[in-house]
């Protein structure tokens, strides 16, 4: 069969491709996979959810509780397929895993990011793969964002009404391309089908237009090697072939991966639709974004109110926190692989602490990230006697300073400090070897 | 390589073609962009939808009474959500609920505890008084606070405000006060006299503020 296959299909030439790829030995090169997995088993589930979900926000009776013939009780037609989809058998178990392996897919993708960006993975010549990479981050963001909203219980209502007025928010323009992007004015009776179009359709598209490319390139150009290839063979390309060695790796990693989010998704609930209830008026007490979101949600907590119109647009507050603050952040990490002047191609994944000043800005960017997404929490730290309503913004903004800069220097003395142990350690060895001889 | 580039006085067949098929490329994809047009929907001012103005009268917004009419008994220095009820072309009522930034919040302090900028003949005795109850600042429902009582507390980014000085911002990012909705007693309805005195969310100038206002007394004609 091999024969038949390879004489149409010339097998034998995408085994030599890419079968053969050979994969670096090393549990931190096994974040993208996961990944990736993530977006499989997120494709696999949405799937299933898509053939249950009604995306229409036109309301309908509630089969579950009717009320009565003069006062029927109404809800949007998302939600309550959403209820639906709960009373399912193993309804309620598909949202979870389809929610927690999102939330994974994000964390796995940062922590994947984190690697690159430490071990300097993304200098020459795989600065494309780095931009590629952010636009995967990006987009993946967004997929989780619209996902969210799809419910349309109170909960998505808040968020999405949160997200038209900060693409509303933009000077000038704003108006038109918040109600361009949610179907007119918020809540349109097309918003819900509008954000269910994005969510399935056009940002899974673009997610595995930029996997595939992320991936091709990323076979192209060979992994990074990690230190040991260096030692064991020199300039060459050490590791395990995908087939048939790092199949079965991948594959046990896979079934691992997907046990723990079953096991995540049997116990720990997420996202009760029926707690937060249909779309309402009343306002949902300290509602807050996902993690990955959370910094953006702190910079609009602390930031100052303010609202300047030059030329007829208006810019404020929101547009500043929500916009440009993440947007100059977005930058700051596409600019990473432009910061570097090398060069020569880089083979061997680099040690973090013989690049302090990397290392450490590293470092103090999600020390940032973190303080900002802590600020996202005031209102709780006011509650909780922690900060008062009068210096909770000053203490915020000192903390967004301070904080980035003490990592900064700490990583710095820490790195000093290995390198003196590492320094003593060749002195020792030196000696040694001298009373040897 | 020659040091000698050809001069051919014509224009060469590769030139054209590439020529050609840029200026297809451009005028396609120009005329995709206009497929986006599509993607905003007209919009109707339905009644529905009117921003409050003047001879509706309040009805509450909470889900297990919404549509009976608020009487000033109902009020006090816990927050009462409020649709305002108008007439609909037909004359039949309708709550303007199909804008969700027309929900309106009502307190009612006791006598001298409202204070400027509050605009106190915009209020029933100086004491009860109505705001646009959607944050300034992202459109959210505002709620009473839970840190310091009498004042309101947006769930969204933390926004305060003080409904006994106007609605003025006391923490957090809105750019705004709340927008005052001026209101009278007429029996025992509370009846709107007017538009809100400051734009409210969502328009983001005062000439926003001032066309929709223009198109609703157009429709009202």
């Amino acid at each position: 069969m091999n024969q038949w296959l390879d004489e149409r299909l010339h097998i034998s030439r995408l085994n030599d491709k890419f079968l053969r790829k050979a994969f670096p030995v090393h549990h931190s090169f096994f974040l993208g996979e996961i990944t990736l997995f993530s977006l499989i088993i997120l494709i696999l589930t949405g799937i299933l959810l898509a053939l249950s979900y009604e995306p229409s926000n036109s309301l309908v009776v509630n089969s579950f509780d009717p009320g009565s013939a003069d006062k029927p009780n109404l809800i949007p037609a998302a939600y309550h397929s959403a209820l639906k989809i709960n009373a399912m058998p193993f309804g309620d178990m598909l949202r979870r895993i389809h929610h927690w392996t999102a939330n994974i897919m994000v964390a796995a993708a940062v922590i994947h990011m984190m690697r690159v960006y430490f071990t300097g993975a993304f200098k020459k010549p795989r600065e494309i793969n780095w931009w590629v990479g952010m636009l995967l981050l990006i987009f993946t963001a967004f997929t989780a964002v619209t996902g969210y909203a799809l419910p349309y219980d109170n909960y998505a209502y808040n968020t999405l009404k949160v997200i038209y007025s900060i693409a509303a928010s933009l000077p000038w323009v704003g108006e038109w391309v918040s109600q361009a992007a949610f179907a007119g004015k918020f809540p349109g009776d097309g918003l819900i089908p509008r954000v269910y179009g994005y969510h399935i359709m056009l940002l899974p598209g673009i997610l595995l237009a930029l996997t595939a490319a992320h991936m091709l390139i990323m076979i192209k150009q060979k992994h990074t090697q990690p230190q040991y290839a260096k030692r064991i063979a020199y300039k060459k390309i050490v590791g395990v072939p995908l087939m048939t060695q790092q199949t079965p790796i991948m594959l046990a990693l896979t079934l691992v991966f997907a046990g723990i989010i079953v096991l995540f998704s049997a116990f720990i609930p997420v996202h009760p639709v029926e707690f937060f209830g249909p779309p309402s008026t009343t306002p949902i007490n300290n509602i807050k974004p996902d993690w990955y979101l959370l910094w953006v949600f702190g910079v609009l907590a602390i930031i100052p109110s303010f609202e300047i119109e030059i030329l007829g647009g208006v810019i404020n507050s929101e547009f500043v926190g929500a916009i440009v603050v993440p947007t100059l952040a977005i930058l700051a990490m596409f600019a990473v692989p432009m910061l570097d002047r090398s060069r020569d191609n880089l083979y061997y994944a680099e040690n973090p602490t013989n690049y302090p000043v990397r290392l450490g800005a590293g470092v103090a960017f999600m020390a940032l990230l973190i303080v900002w997404s802590v600020a996202g929490y005031k209102p709780e730290l006011i509650s909780a006697g922690i900060l008062s309503n009068t210096n909770a913004n000053a203490v915020l903004w000192i903390a967004t300073f301070l904080i980035p800069a003490l990592s900064y220097f700490a990583v710095q003395a820490i790195v000093r400090g290995i390198r003196s142990l590492r320094e003593s350690d060749a002195r020792d060895r030196a000696a040694f070897q001298a009373a040897d001889d | 390589m020659t040091r000698y580039k050809r001069q051919d006085p014509e224009i060469t067949r590769r030139k054209f073609i590439n020529v050609a098929m840029g200026t297809t490329a451009a005028v396609g994809g120009v005329s995709l962009l206009s497929t986006l047009g599509a993607a905003n929907p007209i919009f109707r001012l339905t009644a529905n939808k009117m921003p409050p103005q003047a001879g509706d009268i309040l009805v509450h917004a909470q889900e297990s009474k919404e549509g009976q009419p608020i009487r000033i008994a109902d009020l006090g220095t816990q927050l009462v959500r409020a649709w305002p009820q108008g007439k609909d072309e037909n004359g039949e009522p309708v709550i303007r609920k199909g804008d969700p930034n027309n929900i309106l919040a009502l307190y009612r302090f006791p006598k001298g505890q409202i204070v400027a900028p509050t605009n106190l003949d915009a209020t029933i005795d100086g004491e009860t008084v109505a705001y646009s109850d959607i944050c300034t600042h992202a459109g959210c429902s505002v709620g009473d606070s839970d840190i310091n009582a009498g004042e309101m507390k947006c769930p969204c980014h933390s926004g305060q405000y003080d409904p006994k000085r106007g609605c003025i911002v006391v923490g957090g990012p809105p750019p705004r006060a709340l927008a005052q909705l001026p209101i009278k007693l007429e029996g025992d309805n509370l009846v709107v006299t007017g538009f809100f005195l400051t734009y409210p969310y969502p328009y983001a100038t005062e000439a926003e503020w001032e066309s929709i206002k223009k198109e609703v007394e157009a429709a009202r004609t």
